[in-house]
This record gives structure tokens, sequence and C-alpha cells, in this order.
């Protein structure tokens, strides 16, 4: 009887080491989301519980505008970079081991380079007094003399800079995984490389696309540095929007900033379901926790 | 000209001399095995002929036509691989079928053809399933399926049973054989493994640092191998230095040669054996290894480690250290010249 | 298949890598430069760093984000490895709620984590609205799946339960036998993630900027301040980041390839 005891105190004491985790969670990880979504569900005069910021933000113009620049700029960015990653992982697939391990120290180096810093190297380049605007404006070329870097075309491009580096890399074990057995028994049964592609390597490469893709999407949702250091509050952004309704001049707005949150969220949330899902057919089933 | 021809074919990559020149002949319907260790250029031929690899120099004839140089596509040949070859996209169903898409044939006659593949490779009820489910074996029957669904003119698999655990790949040998009697499909068969080539092969190609060292039968290249690589390849032949046994046994021998002898010829007794037509040894038993339905005795004889096989019958069990007689028939030892080979 | 030297892949390849470094590239050079307004810069000078170095605010900056980062890593790395003991020890249950947990910061990053914490923590008067305490635990939770996935990576890929069974049978206890037995086998995978999420609280702008604004300026705060006034110091500073990911970088990939040559 005492040994059952004793062993049950010694499991109680065990599970105090979760402790200092569980404290820090809750405090700085669940606390804050559960407070969000109250804040979101009760109304900003009325302290009424309902949806009514959410009708707010639907029926407001700024609101409107931002959750769809964000999206646009995201989804295009996404697309763009993957059609970039996937060329570039194909052709690394096809290239030399030296070549392959230059390339991929490249991408891992400029992946890191996002944020403050990639804006203001693109406003060197591109922005009003920007290297590349001079030239434009000294030989007339007016795709460059006249680039606006502060606005959503220039978040765009700085975005899909950003995207390539992640894209590349998330893809490459995708390629890696296309076994060049499947393309020369492919051959041998008298496939086109037409067919080869759509048949078996598109296929076959697809979960870790649309996987990528997710990722690349919510990536590119959250950014909130690089927007912030090229438009400031002058862009209508999601991330942006939500931001100024905690940290400004103005009272904190947890009804309006709340509602946006769990937009925000949402989206990431169904991105990052997608890219599991997706990402889930790839396990090797050796794992132990 | 034989349905498969080979003449002078050469394969470089960069210094490198993969085949050097080979020149061989294969009939139509035979299974013929190009055998030999690993690095030795078989894999290498047999990629030419599927038009996976250029050779370098030399032409490659299939049915009178010569292909050397067209393309893999248009060859009109099936290939097993050694593995991974089935895509995994796609049920088993879908792979058998593939070829048959590809050859542009109606769903019915594609839906036959499939249908009398399965059951050819003894694999019906498994239509649906996707090659991740499946184990080695199933994998290597399905590709098997795919490879002669579609009435190839030659079957060629390399090394197909390579990653297959031991037990079932008797039983896949046995498949292949059959399917090959039964179609009629030439065959060729990439293995380093010499018990297979034994089994499966009408002839054997053995292979060897780039050319073909020897070619026959298994029974020819089994009691008559031609050089010294042979020898040592097939078989556990003892390999005895000429003038060493010049001296041990008073025959006369080649010089610079290596008399090689089959360890099942070899008889062991206690007592001197009567003289016939056998040269008899006076050696001790120093070590004995139970292999199936032999026991493989290493008997000392001077400076010569001798390996003798004796079947297990209801007779006398050598102990280590009995001294014996060895007792080997002429024709039984085999002279080989030492100039090539290993 | 005729393997002819396809020159297509390599040229792609190149073309790629040229765009990737053609930003920092820039500011490299212009950063070393007076000025730039023709197709090639004029005035080679090294008075932006001069200029830098010289900056106090600048080495506080620094300072404070170092700070941040070993602070918050460390935290982070001691209370996973404690909450990780449980996991795998006592109750192999816990791992799901684990991986949920864990992995909800890597969806949301860093802007609802900001302004959450903002919200219910700011103006309650407690010593929970100090912005500092805000700052540590915001990174904590912003690293979190980083460690975790490096620690999770790091079990798996040791045969752990044949582990703490001989160490069973060695007498040893259970809370022992992980400190001196398992920790020590994954040390080198937590070193990595640990590598990994000092760049990323090195290159956080969004936390440092909702929570303690110019109050604790971290680096990447500091940048943002005097990108509009001195485009010249800017490019210095944005070297300096660079240059120090570029070496936490390198650090983590030197790693990996001798804990792969290990194996």
């Amino acid at each position: 009887m005492r040994m059952k005891q004793l062993s049950k105190i010694k499991r109680f004491t065990g599970y105090l080491a979760i402790l200092p985790f569980l404290v820090i969670v809750v405090f700085y990880e669940l606390l804050p989301l559960i407070r969000l979504a109250i804040g979101s569900l009760t109304g900003k005069q009325s302290h009424a519980f309902g949806l009514e910021n959410f009708i707010k933000i639907a029926v407001t113009p700024l609101y409107q505008q931002s959750i769809l620049n964000s999206i646009r700029i995201s989804f295009l960015s996404a697309l763009a970079g993957i059609v970039i990653a996937f060329l570039a992982a194909h052709c690394c697939g096809e290239a030399s081991s030296r070549g392959k391990r230059v390339f991929t120290m490249i991408l891992n180096m400029t992946s890191n380079f996002s944020g403050v810093p990639l804006a203001f190297a693109f406003m060197v380049l591109i922005g009003n007094t920007g290297i590349l605007t001079s030239l434009g404006q000294r030989y007339a070329i007016p795709f460059l003399a006249d680039f606006n870097l502060y606005s959503g075309n220039g978040l765009m491009i700085t975005y899909i800079y950003f995207q390539i580096p992640l894209a590349t890399l998330l893809l490459l074990p995708s390629f890696a995984g296309i076994r060049p057995e499947w393309r020369e028994a492919a051959e041998i049964l008298q496939a086109r490389p037409l067919d080869y592609w759509a048949r078996v390597a598109i296929p076959n490469l697809l979960p870790g696309i649309l996987g990528t893709l997710s990722v690349l999407f919510a990536n590119a949702l959250a950014a909130y540095a690089t927007a912030y250091a090229l438009v400031m509050n002058n862009y209508a952004l999601l991330a942006l929007q939500i931001t100024s309704k905690f940290k400004g001049d103005v009272q904190i707005d947890s009804a309006t900033g709340g509602a946006l949150a769990m937009v925000l969220i949402l989206l990431m949330v169904f991105a990052t379901m997608t890219n599991n899902y997706f990402t889930k057919r790839n396990l090797k089933g050796r794992e132990l926790i | 000209m034989a349905y498969i021809e080979f003449q002078n074919v050469v394969k470089r990559f960069g210094d490198n001399t993969v085949l050097d020149h080979i020149s061989a002949s294969i009939n139509k319907g035979e299974l013929v095995t190009l055998l030999g260790p690993s690095g030795c250029g078989k894999s290498t031929l047999l990629r030419c002929l599927a038009g996976l690899e250029q050779v370098t120099e030399g032409k490659i004839f299939l049915d009178g036509r010569e292909i050397t140089n067209a393309p893999a596509s248009q060859r009109c040949i099936g290939m097993v691989f050694q593995q991974y070859s089935l895509f995994p996209n796609m049920s088993v169903e879908q792979n058998i079928a593939f070829g048959l898409k590809m050859q542009k044939k109606s769903k019915d006659e594609i839906a036959k053809l499939v249908k009398n593949a399965m059951e050819l490779v003894e694999l019906d009820g498994k239509e649906k399933e996707y090659p991740g489910s499946l184990s080695g074996g199933q994998q290597q029957r399905v590709a098997l399926a795919r490879a002669i669904v579609t009435q190839p003119k030659v079957l060629l698999l390399d090394e197909p049973l390579s990653a297959i655990d031991a037990k079932l790949r008797k039983s896949l040998q046995g498949r292949i054989r059959e399917i090959h009697k039964e179609l009629g499909l030439t065959t060729i068969f990439v293995t380093h493994d010499q018990d297979e080539a034994m089994v499966m092969s009408d002839v054997i190609q053995l292979f060897y640092a780039g050319h073909i060292e020897q070619s026959g039968t298994p029974v020819s290249i089994y009691t008559a191998p031609a050089t010294n690589f042979a020898a040592s390849f097939i078989g556990s032949y003892n390999q005895v230095d000429s003038e060493a046994f010049q001296r041990m046994t008073g025959m006369e021998t080649m010089p610079d040669s290596t008399v090689v002898i089959r360890p099942e010829t070899i008889t062991i007794s206690r007592d001197l054996p009567a003289a016939d037509d056998c040269l008899t040894l006076r050696g001790r038993v120093i070590d004995s290894l139970p292999r199936g339905n032999v026991l493989r005795y290493s008997v000392q004889v001077e400076d010569t480690v001798f390996r003798v096989d004796a079947l297990f019958r209801s007779f006398h069990i050598f102990e280590n250290g009995e001294e014996i007689y060895l007792s080997i028939p002429r024709h039984d030892c085999l002279s080989l010249s030492n100039e090539r080979g290993a | 298949m005729n393997k002819k030297a396809n020159i297509f892949p390599r040229v792609f390849l190149v073309l790629v890598g040229i765009y990737l470094l053609l930003p920092f590239g820039m500011t490299l050079i212009y950063s070393l430069f007076v000025e730039w307004t023709d197709v090639l810069p004029h005035g080679f000078t090294l008075r932006n760093y001069a200029d830098l170095f010289s900056d106090a605010e600048f080495w506080a900056c620094i300072g404070r984000t170092l700070v941040l980062c070993a602070v918050s890593v460390m935290l982070t790395i001691f209370i996973l490895l404690l909450a990780m003991y449980v996991v795998i020890i006592v109750d192999r249950r816990l791992a799901k709620f684990m991986q949920l947990v864990c992995m909800i910061p890597y969806a949301l990053q860093g802007v609802i984590l900001s302004i959450g914490i903002i919200s219910i923590y700011s103006g309650t008067g407690t010593i929970l609205s100090n912005r500092m305490l805000m700052l540590f635990g915001a990174y904590t939770i912003l690293v979190l799946p980083y460690i975790y996935q490096g620690i999770r990576n790091s079990i798996n890929a040791i045969d752990v339960n044949t582990l703490l069974q001989a160490a069973e049978m060695l007498g040893c206890g259970k809370f022992r036998a992980y400190v001196q037995v398992v920790i020590p086998n994954i040390f080198s995978g937590i070193l990595i993630s640990a590598l990994l999420a000092e760049s990323i609280v090195f290159g956080d702008f969004v936390l440092a900027n909702n929570i303690a604004g110019n109050n604790y300026q971290n680096i990447q705060v500091f940048l943002n301040r005097r990108m509009f006034r001195s485009s010249g110091l800017a490019s210095a500073i944005v070297v300096i980041i660079f240059a120090v990911v570029f070496i936490i970088t390198g650090l983590v990939l030197k790693l990996q390839g001798k804990e792969r040559e290990e194996k």
C-alpha cells in the first residue's frame, strides 16, 4: 500500500516541473489571446457582448481596404515567390553539388534579410533618391524613375523579395524526394517529358507546393516591420491597422483592435492548418513525441 | 545477326573506362544474366542497352535494327529497377497501365492487359492500393507487371532482388523464370549474386573490370572456369599455386599458373584410399563448418589449406586435429594461367 | 539520355543569386561611399562606420539587444527542458498538448503577440504592466516554437526510451537520468535551435517597437529611427546587423554539419 502512495507522490512531484512553462504560457500566450477575443466581442461604447465590432469592420471602408490589401499582397507575393522558387528548386536539383551548396548558402543568408534592414536596402535601391531611381532619372527610364516604393506596389516588390528564399528552402526537400528512377521508368514506358511532368513529377510535388504556398501567405500577412518601415500608417494594411489601435497617442481601442486581430488570427490559423494538412502526408511515422 | 548484339561497346565516364570493348550476342528468348562484383560495368551495359546511358564507342543492335543512338522511349524495352521506380502518386493499376496509356491503347484493352499482367505476377486484388502500402516484394512484382504489359522486345532487370529479403528472393526468382518461360520474352538480368545467376540463367556473362571474362551456361562456367577470377567468383574453388601443387602431389603442372579444384570433388578419409586415377595428399583437419547439407572441412596440407565438402551421410565426422587422407581425381584439377584475372 | 552540359539551370541560379544578393550588396557599397547619384559611387570613406562606432546610443542598443537575446532564449530553454521532462518521462499524453501550445506563437507571429500582451497588461498598474517584464515574456513566447521544435527533433533522433531504460537498470533516478543522460545527448540540437532563436530575437522589430517603444530600443528600432535622418549611418547599421546574423547562421550551419558527421 505504501509503495502505491509513494509512487503517486513521486508522480505528482514530477508534474511540478512543467509549472514554470505553464505560468509563462498562460500569462504571455493564452491570457493575451483570450483578452483579445473578449475585447473583440465587447462593444466599444455599449460594452455589450456581441458581433458589433465585426459588423463595424465589415462596413468601414478603411478596414475593408486593409483586409483586402493584406490578402491581395500576401497572396500575390506568395504566388510570385512560389513560381520563382519552383524554377530555382528545380534548377538546384539539376546543378552540381558545389553549385547547390553555394546557392543554398545564399538562400540561408538572404532568408534572414527581412524587416527594417530590408526596407532600408530597398530604399537605397529604388527609394525617392535611390541608386536605381537616380539612374532612371538620368537616363530617362520611366519605370525606374517614377517607381514609388512607398506604395502598395513597393510593398509587393519588397514582399516578393523575402518570399523567394523562404519558398525555395521549403521546396528543396520536395524536389529532393523526386527519384531519378521515376523519370527513367517513365521514359522507358514511352512517356514524353510533358507526360512525365504532368502525371508523375507535379502530382508528387503538389503537397509541398500547396503547403509552402500557405506558409508564404501567412508569412506576408503577419509581416509588420517591413511594412511599417516603408509606409508607416499611410497605407491600409491589416497588421498596421491592428497595431495602431493598441499603440499610439490615442487610447487603446481593444474593441476594434481586438476584432481586427481576430480576423488576422482566423486567416493565419486557416493558412497554418492548410500547411499542416499538406505536410502531414510526408511524415514517416517514426516520431516518439 | 543475333537478336541483341553489342559490337565493341566502350563507355567512359571522364577518365574512367567502365566498359572496355564489349562484344556479346544474345539470342531471342534467352534468359541471360550479367554477373559480376560491384562496379564491374554490368549495370552500365544494361543501361546502355536501355538507352539511359549513351555509349562512348561501339554499336548496339536489337532485332536487326541499330539502336545505338535511339532514345530510350523508342527502343521497345521493358525495365525493372532495383527499387523506388513505382510512381507513388498512382495506384498499382495506374502504374501498370502507364505504359499502355502512353501507347494510346483503348480503355478496354488497357483494362484487359492490366488484369492479365496482375494475374501473371500473382497480385490480384491489389489493384487500388498505392506503392506506399506494399512490401518490397510486392512493389517489385508491380514493377515487373508494368514492364511486361507493354509487350516489349526485351525485358531488362537491374538487380531487382537485391533489396528484397533472402526468403522472398527465392520465390521471386522462380516467378521471374516462370514468366520468362511463359511469355518467351528475351530477358537480361543483372546481379552480383552467383547463386541467383546459377538458378535463373540460360547463359551467364561473367563481368570483371569492364570486360566479359567468360560466357556460357551456368554448369559450364561452374565446372570449367576459364580464368582465376572466374574460379574465385563462381563456387568455392580451392586455388593453389602450381609449383606448390606440383611439390605436394608430384603431378606435372604448367609454370606460372594456378590449379583450381572444387571442394565437392575431394574425398576425405581416415585410411589410405585405393590408387585409382586420383592424387593422394596427407593432411590435418583444422576446422569444420556445417553448410546446409554439407560439412565443409578446412584441411591443412603443408602450407596450403584445402576446403573439402563432404555430404552429411552416416559416416565418420572428423574432429579437429585428426590426420586424414585427401583423394583428388586428376581430371578435376584444372590449370588456369596466371596472366589474366584476379 | 544525352547528358549535354545544360547551362540553363546554372544561368538561372546565378541570376536568382545575384538578385537576392543585390539589395544587401548595394547597401554595403553605399555605406562605404560618400555619394552615389551616378552609375558608380564617389568618394570611398569609412566615415559612416566611424560615426556609428563612436555613437554611444548605438552601443547601448546593441547591448540591450544582446541582453534581450541572451535572457529570453536561456529562459525559454530552461522552462522547456523542465517541461519536456514531464512530457517524455512522466506523462507522454502531454505531447499533443505541448505541440499545440508551442506552435501557436508560430502561427500567430509577432504582431498578434505584441498587441495581445499590450491589451491585457498595459495600464493595469501592477508589476505585470512593467514594460521590461512584458518584453521578456513576449520574447520567451516568440522563440518557443523554435526551441521546442529543436528539442523535439533531437529527442526523436536519439533512442530516448532505450537510454532511459539503460540508466534505470544502472540505478539512476528518473530526473537524474534526464539531466545526465538525455540532455547531454540532445545538447547540440538545443544549441542549434538556440542560435536560430537568437537571430530571430536579434531581428525582431514588432515586439520591441510595440511593447517597449523608445524606452528600451533594440537595434532594429534604432535603425528605424535613424533611417530617414542619415542614410549613410543607416546603411552602416544594416551592414553590421547583417554581419551579426551572418556569423550566427554560419555557426549554425557549421554545427549542423558537425552533427551530421558524428552520426
